[in-house]
């Protein structure tokens, strides 16, 4: 397949921030093409979002909102901080703070429809946010290429020169000559078996940033979504019952007791039933639950309204009218959970605070590459509460600016033939193969080392397993990976084989640095180092790629704003201490 | 066991004249949908089949799984399956391969 001439900016991704990249980049003057795995404006983890965009009140009422003027943006960096439990990169937190209020004015001129919270939140959809950000990319002058699965990055020597991939319907391998790459490919959920976001989401541009020699960071860092459906099929992966468990309701044990009520500290309670730590209170609560053996047939806990008088319920379905959130009809699931009944719920990965190593603006350690989003990581440290919306516009457009001004100083360098034919026989390869391992068995064997090791709550056996399991998986299994369907044309062996590989990598790259960090810190928990430990541990993990060996570094958190406390404290220390310095 | 005969929708533009069916025998479970049915065949029956859904995000947003389900448009992801079916792929679209069409 002939490559495409003169791309400037190359945008891997068509979420909300490739999106937002490619219209900065465009109107930067670059020229700028979109490539996304999927459809553009149909694929990505923004369509299918809440989703909220957060910004500081005053930042708010400078903007023309209701925004409460007592708020600024040192309190919102401050709150981000203390969330993130002191492991933000502070630099990237200024920038996000900084650029809120501008992203957030433009959204509203370009026509979203949205409600402001009063406090610090813009509530709109997903599918709204892609429609506006469809629509200013369509009135550009931009190259839109779908249904290209991107895999690799062309580089000559530490510049990044152009990406490479498979046309998935068309099964045809094709490479991209671009000046400058911008990654907005989301996080690496799809490498668990349960999960909250849409297909597509592998880690494959972490493995090709960190093969072409660019840094990750704190690839340990997953936070869970709890409370998320496990059955039946139609909603299983909806996270309906958490957006409920804000208003009402209680998870059960299996003996149906409220394990959270009953067992945590009151404040513990009252804060994971009013506040956004809910994803992180929850999912280590039931997951507590489940390991010691009190779960649900399924391997979740239950989520039941029964407690919940009727005219509460009745008043709670104004806010989704028919008992519809989204584009789905929950009211048969209401139905039979007001009857009486309590869904099976279960933690699931929903998004990743670690991811490819940016600088604020948003550049890589590869020249000519940057990444938005939540495929970069550093900004929110060892746990997320502030949107993650607001990070994919902010970072979108640094990036999308950022890449077309590089790509004024860079001419168009040939991508080396060499590299690319290693490229072409390492993704024909499993055409090659007959026998040997199947790819959707080896699919499911990999996920479910996620699902058993890089869980909610980890250890250092369970780790040091599922690493030596995932080596043996790439240096034995994968290269005798065969396909059997003879047809390129959508070969969804083929796809699920280049996932394995890229999955199983990413995977690694997160069980080596889960156990690295032998504390626990936010999302990061380990049973066998239960506390978190400020005195040796407020350092950011480094995955490097050292003449082609994954190995990792440490460097101190960068802070620019607020000082981290010395200390060691214990999971519900952490969460009291935390919301006391919040004011929640 | 309860199972099912799902006929689907067979095409390789590239070496077929036209389209045939296959049809798979698949084991029932209460509630599972179209696309839990074509993933057990996937996976366990013919690997050959072709499906979109490695960016399908199942929440009905996508629309990517749509297909035909006994003559009616269907998302995959979201449509009950009560008994014995047939799955083609939607009407007036270039066919890439069995089910996955262009332009959707």
């Amino acid at each position: 397949m002939s490559d495409t001439d003169s791309i400037d900016v190359l945008v891997i991704g068509s979420g909300g921030a490739g999106l937002r990249a490619a219209i900065e980049s465009s109107d930067h003057g670059a020229s700028t093409t979109l490539i996304s795995n999927g459809a553009t404006g149909k694929s990505g983890a923004t369509m299918i979002a809440g989703a909220d965009v957060t910004l500081d009140g005053a930042g708010a009422a400078k903007i023309g909102l209701p925004g409460n003027e007592e708020d600024s943006k040192e309190k919102f960096i401050h709150d981000i901080i203390v969330q993130g439990y002191y492991l933000n990169n502070q630099r990237l937190v200024e920038v996000y703070v900084r650029d809120a209020p501008p992203r957030t004015k433009e959204l509203i001129d370009w026509g979203v429809k949205y409600v402001w919270d009063g406090k610090r939140a813009l509530l709109t959809q997903g599918v709204e946010l892609n429609r506006v950000l469809v629509e200013q990319t369509r009135k550009r002058n931009i190259t839109i290429i779908d249904d290209v699965y991107m895999t690799d990055l062309l580089t000559q020597g530490n510049t990044v020169v152009g990406a490479a991939g498979v046309d998935v319907n068309h099964g045809e391998i094709r490479s991209f000559g671009a000046k400058s790459v911008v990654i907005a490919t989301g996080g690496w959920q799809r490498s668990y078996t349960f999960t909250s976001a849409p297909g597509g989401l592998t880690g494959a541009m972490h493995v090709a940033a960190l093969r072409a020699g660019a840094d990750l960071v704190n690839m340990e860092m997953v936070t869970f979504c709890p409370n998320v459906i496990l059955w039946p099929p139609a909603l299983r992966g909806d996270i309906f019952p958490y957006i409920l468990i804000e208003r009402f309701g209680d998870l059960l044990e299996k003996h149906g007791r409220p394990f959270l009520r009953d067992e945590y500290d009151p404040s513990i309670y009252r804060i994971a039933t009013t506040t956004e730590w809910n994803k992180l209170i929850f999912s280590v609560a039931g997951t507590r639950v489940v390991l010691r053996g009190d779960g649900s047939p399924r391997g979740g806990t239950y989520y039941s309204i029964k407690t919940v008088p009727l005219n509460i319920l009745e008043e709670a379905e104004k806010l989704y009218p028919g008992w519809k959130w989204l584009r789905t009809d929950f009211s048969s699931l209401m139905d039979w959970l007001e009857d009486g009944n309590a869904v099976e719920v279960a933690p699931a990965a929903h998004y990743m605070e670690g991811g490819i190593l940016v600088d604020e603006h948003t550049a890589t350690t590869l020249k000519g590459l940057y990444a938005a989003g939540e495929c970069s990581g550093g900004l929110f440290g060892a746990n997320r509460v502030a949107s993650a919306i607001t990070q994919i516009l902010v970072q979108g457009a640094i990036a999308g600016g950022s890449a077309a001004e590089f790509s004024k100083t860079s001419k168009t360098k040939e991508p080396d033939k060499k590299q690319l034919d290693n490229i072409r026989s390492r993704l024909l390869s499993p055409f090659t193969k007959t026998g040997g391992v199947r790819a959707p068995d080896l699919k499911k064997r990999v996920r479910k080392i996620a699902d058993d090791h890089l869980w909610v709550l980890r250890n250092g056996n369970g780790l040091k397993s599922a690493i030596a399991e995932l080596e043996s998986i790439l240096l034995k299994e994968i290269p005798k990976l065969s396909i059997q369907t003879a047809a390129r044309t959508y070969n969804k062996e083929w796809i699920d084989a280049i996932e394995i590989e890229q999955t199983a990598q990413v995977l690694l790259a997160s069980a080596r640095s889960a156990l690295f960090r032998t504390e626990s810190r936010g999302v990061h928990n380990r049973s066998d180092y239960p506390l978190t430990n400020n005195n040796t541990w407020l350092r950011e993990i480094i995955t490097k790629n050292v003449k082609g060996r994954f190995t990792l570094t440490t460097r101190p958190v960068i802070v620019t704003k607020l000082k981290p406390p010395k200390g060691k404290f214990s999971f519900e220390e952490g969460i009291i201490r935390a919301v006391k310095e919040l004011g929640e | 066991m309860n199972t099912i005969n799902v006929r689907v929708s067979r095409f390789d533009p590239a070496v077929d004249s036209t389209p045939r069916y296959q049809t798979y025998e698949v084991p029932f479970e209460a509630r599972m949908t179209v696309m839990d049915v074509l993933d057990y065949i996937y996976e366990n029956l013919d690997h050959t089949i072709a499906y979109h859904s490695h960016t399908s995000c199942h929440r009905r947003v996508c629309t990517r799984c749509n297909v035909t389900i006994n003559s009616k448009p269907g998302l995959s992801c979201h449509t009950e399956v009560t008994g014995d079916m047939t799955i083609d792929p939607l009407p007036r679209l270039k066919v890439v391969r069995d089910l996955v069409v262009e332009g959707l």
